[in-house]
């Protein structure tokens, strides 16, 4: 098959690239071997989180400090306006498929997560962030964290006891609290087996919303804030919400939960509707397995289903993340990049890929590795030529620390919509 | 003592994604879920077969688990492996029946007008029901009354005239009850300027594998490998199939769950829309009329698994005229012989509802899939028609 642009790795970072190159009339397609990363995401977009441990209020004015202290970061790659352009970008898709995301202006807010910590991020679904929530927080007295009898990925005591440690909530109650769901139950299975998704499917059903509903008014009376974790729905969230809103009269708001996350699974839903809805064609459950260049360019890639059928394209977008998801392979003392064995950022002493403590403030060197790219992200090959068609975007990238510095989505979509943008520029001087 | 030689279940890493996305799971809590019910009790039943879990009877074979999963665990074929490896078999009129698709067929054909009447008759399905827990709101596909063989027997004589030549896979359901299909196919080949052959083959073994005849089915596919290696015209030659679900069990069932050497045939293999496409591509295309249709297509799940859909769409978007409506990826529910049984029927109907639903909204002139039994389901709960991208192609070339 020949496209325009043929976009490995179906994540974040390839949807959001393979959306605006669709945009723009190319024909287009995403290789994506098996789901991706945003299933065990918070479900919030974090552009810059913190810099040298301590946490960022106004990520746009730290972006200068970031990229200042570290030249071949991905975000100096992009530049302010780029990466402004692309999260709008990126928020306008998700609400074309009503996923609704909200932001604090130009501050970083914060989200719970399910260990009751705070963390900074850019934008949340209105679930998680809001003008009420806003609001709202100035005044707080009381917090109900809610969970439901026999789930067992949640512990609200755990949560409302580390909550209650910070400094912002040193004059609130903070209660936990289980409510029963007996209707629900199905008598042939035991309900420590319900996972998040099933949880969530119950809430889909708007007669048990209604019940859910009454249940959490009796266990939240007088409550500013109602925290539950995220079950409110994979489809019909935002009618879930207003609905449990307006009958219990209470501001409920959800944390992310341990995968599979139903607040990463609906932008998961939202992107890959909007890029099928444009005539995009995702191909999934299939891996890139080998790449044909000639003179530094590369002319078909050829997949694990398909050995011996070309796909054709003009460009290629790279995006297969990390190490976890196969972008890149480590062996005992060695790492590669397996599709078009692109040369890497690393530490060539496998003891020092890692910290010794597994939490240690300064996080893992093995995040940092990573693809070097020139200033426009096109890879270079072992012999450290530049493949001229081929772009990198998303955590394949070396030199930066998703977990250092919490900015994880947000270079996955800004390097996304650069790639995109090089490639679209290209395509429209061919024609 | 563990079996080495098993041990892909040590890849999940319990993310829980193909949960996710089992169809079966979503609408019935009598069935855990893939990871459950592959992986985590795959390391149990090793060490002891009596640890075999019941509610393994419940997985469909649909395999969207094995797409969703990012860890590459072949979650589908340690479940089917499972089923059969570790349970106890005991015969059931109705299973065998139902996995002789070719048996069945040739009576079926023979007898077709009587066979086609009583199938469909109140109280027959009724008797099917109590006797056989064959479900009654089910409808059985027609008998046709010439199967394509015969039919062939005519149309082989003008195959000679093309210089290439293209092995064709029919598969039981275009011999025995549908061979218009065929004949689309043969038209679309021809059309391209390709000579059909076809072989004395037998049933890919799909169904036999899921009503657990693992050894029937292994003969199937030894003697399907061996017929089509020797008929292939030269090494370069492919052997087409319109049938998603056979098309999957030549190149993928017979290494991986039948454990079939399919070396001599496993490169030549191409789903139908997927050769098609390749020609019309090198520039081979015939004259096509326009076709002023909106149609919806629905994507097999087997089809998926094998990587395919995007060739079938791309040739759906060559038909000049033809309005494409890509419906969002859903199980239809039947699964092969799952949905003839009356234990499964309910979860089969429930698993379909989301689908019909998203048919109905599309409201298309008629529904394009590429697999037989989705047409059964789906014409069974909507009142579309369902037709094969094939047959489309064929009414579009002049």
């Amino acid at each position: 098959m020949k496209f325009d642009c043929i976009i490995i790795g179906g994540g974040i970072s390839g949807l959001t690239a393979g959306i605006r190159c669709v945009k723009e009339g190319l024909h287009t397609a995403i290789i994506s071997s098996g789901m991706s990363a945003l299933h065990f995401s918070s479900g919030s977009i974090d552009v810059l989180g913190y810099i040298n441990n301590k946490v960022v209020y106004k990520p746009f004015e730290a972006l200068d400090t970031l990229t200042g202290t570290i030249a071949q970061h991905p975000y100096a790659k992009c530049g302010k306006a780029l990466i402004v352009e692309a999260l709008q970008f990126f928020k306008q898709e998700c609400e074309t498929q009503n996923v609704y995301l909200f932001d604090n202006e130009n501050l970083n807010h914060f989200h719970v997560t399910a260990l009751g910590t705070l963390k900074p991020t850019y934008f949340s679904q209105r679930s998680v962030f809001n003008e009420d929530v806003y609001n709202r927080f100035k005044s707080m007295k009381k917090i109900v964290i809610v969970n439901f009898e026999g789930y067992r990925d949640f512990h609200p005591q755990l949560a409302a006891a580390q909550l209650s440690k910070h400094a912002l909530f040193a004059n609130c109650e903070i209660i936990a609290k289980s409510i029963d769901m007996p209707q629900l139950q199905d008598l042939t299975r035991h309900p420590h087996e319900y996972r998040s998704i099933d949880i969530a499917r119950i809430f889909e059903n708007e007669e048990n919303v209604y019940r859910i509903a009454d249940a959490i008014r009796l266990a939240a009376e007088g409550a500013d804030f109602v925290v539950i974790p995220a079950f409110m729905g994979i489809h019909n969230f935002n009618q879930i919400h207003n609905i449990l809103q307006s009958r219990t009269r209470l501001l409920i708001y959800e944390i992310p939960t341990l995968p599979p996350s139903i607040l990463g699974l609906r932008i998961d839903n939202a992107l890959k509707s909007r890029f099928a809805q444009l005539g995009g064609v995702y191909i999934a459950g299939d891996k890139v397995v080998r790449a044909e260049s000639s003179n530094d360019v590369v002319q078909a890639v050829y997949t694990a289903n398909h050995p011996e059928n070309p796909l054709e394209a003009k460009f290629y977008i790279l995006s297969t993340g990390s190490f976890f998801s196969g972008g890149m392979i480590s062996e005992f003392n060695n790492m590669y990049e397996p599709v078009f064995k692109l040369k890497l950022h690393y530490e060539p002493e496998r003891n020092k890929w890692y910290s010794p403590q597994f939490f240690y403030s300064n996080s893992h060197p093995f995040l940092e590795y990573g693809v070097v790219t020139d200033e426009n992200l096109r890879p270079y090959d072992s012999k450290n030529n530049i493949i001229q068609n081929v772009y990198c975007s998303g955590a394949i990238l070396a030199h930066y620390n998703p977990i250092r510095e919490g900015c994880g989505s947000g270079v996955a979509i800004s390097t996304a919509y650069k790639a995109a943008n090089q490639i679209i520029s290209l395509y429209k001087l061919m024609r | 003592m563990i079996k080495l030689e098993n041990i892909s279940f040590d890849h999940c890493i319990k993310c829980t994604v193909c949960t996710i996305y089992c169809p079966v799971a979503r609408v019935t809590h009598l069935y855990p879920g893939p990871k459950q019910s592959g992986p985590d009790t795959e390391r149990l039943r090793i060490k002891n077969p009596q640890l075999l879990d019941i509610s393994l009877k419940y997985c469909s074979n649909c395999k969207r688990c094995e797409i969703a999963c990012p860890s590459d665990v072949k979650i589908a074929d340690i479940i089917q492996t499972a089923k059969w490896r570790y349970s106890k078999k005991e015969f059931r009129i109705r299973d065998f029946l139902l996995s002789r698709t070719d048996l069945m067929g040739t009576f079926g054909t023979i007898f077709s007008p009587i066979v086609n009447f009583f199938t469909h008759l109140g109280i027959v399905k009724y008797f099917l029901d109590l006797v056989f827990q064959i479900p009654k709101g089910r409808t059985f596909p027609n008998y046709a009354s010439m199967t394509f063989r015969k039919w062939f027997k005519e149309a082989r004589k003008y195959q000679n005239k093309y210089l290439e030549k293209v092995v064709y896979f029919h598969g039981c359901y275009v011999n025995y009850n549908y061979p218009q299909l065929g004949k689309d196919v043969v038209k679309v080949l021809n059309a391209l300027g390709k000579g059909v052959i076809i072989t004395k083959e037998k049933c890919c073994g799909v169904p036999l594998i899921a009503n657990g005849y693992i050894k029937k089915a292994q003969s199937h596919g030894r003697h399907n490998i061996r017929v089509l290696s020797r008929a292939l015209p030269h090494e370069q030659a492919r052997i087409v199939s319109a049938s998603s679900s056979c098309s999957l069990a030549l190149k993928h069932e017979y290494p991986n769950l039948l454990e079939l050497d399919n070396t001599p045939i496993a490169n030549n293999i191409a789903y139908i829309t997927q050769y098609v496409l390749e020609e019309f591509e090198k520039g081979n295309i015939p004259n096509l009329k326009p076709l002023k249709y909106t149609v919806a297509y629905h994507s097999p799940c087997h089809l998926e698994r094998m990587g395919n859909v995007a060739f079938t769409i791309e040739l759906l978007r060559k038909i000049p005229g033809l309005t494409v409506k890509i419906l969002h990826s859903e199980c239809c529910g039947i699964s092969g012989t799952y949905g003839f049984k009356n234990e499964y029927y309910a979860i089969s109907q429930a698993v379909g509802s989301e689908l019909f639903k998203i048919i109905e909204e599309a409201s298309p002139d008629f529904v394009v899939t590429d697999c037989e039994t989705c047409k059964w389901q789906i014409e069974m709960n909507t009142k579309y028609t369902v037709v094969h991208p094939i047959s489309l192609l064929a009414e579009a070339i002049e």
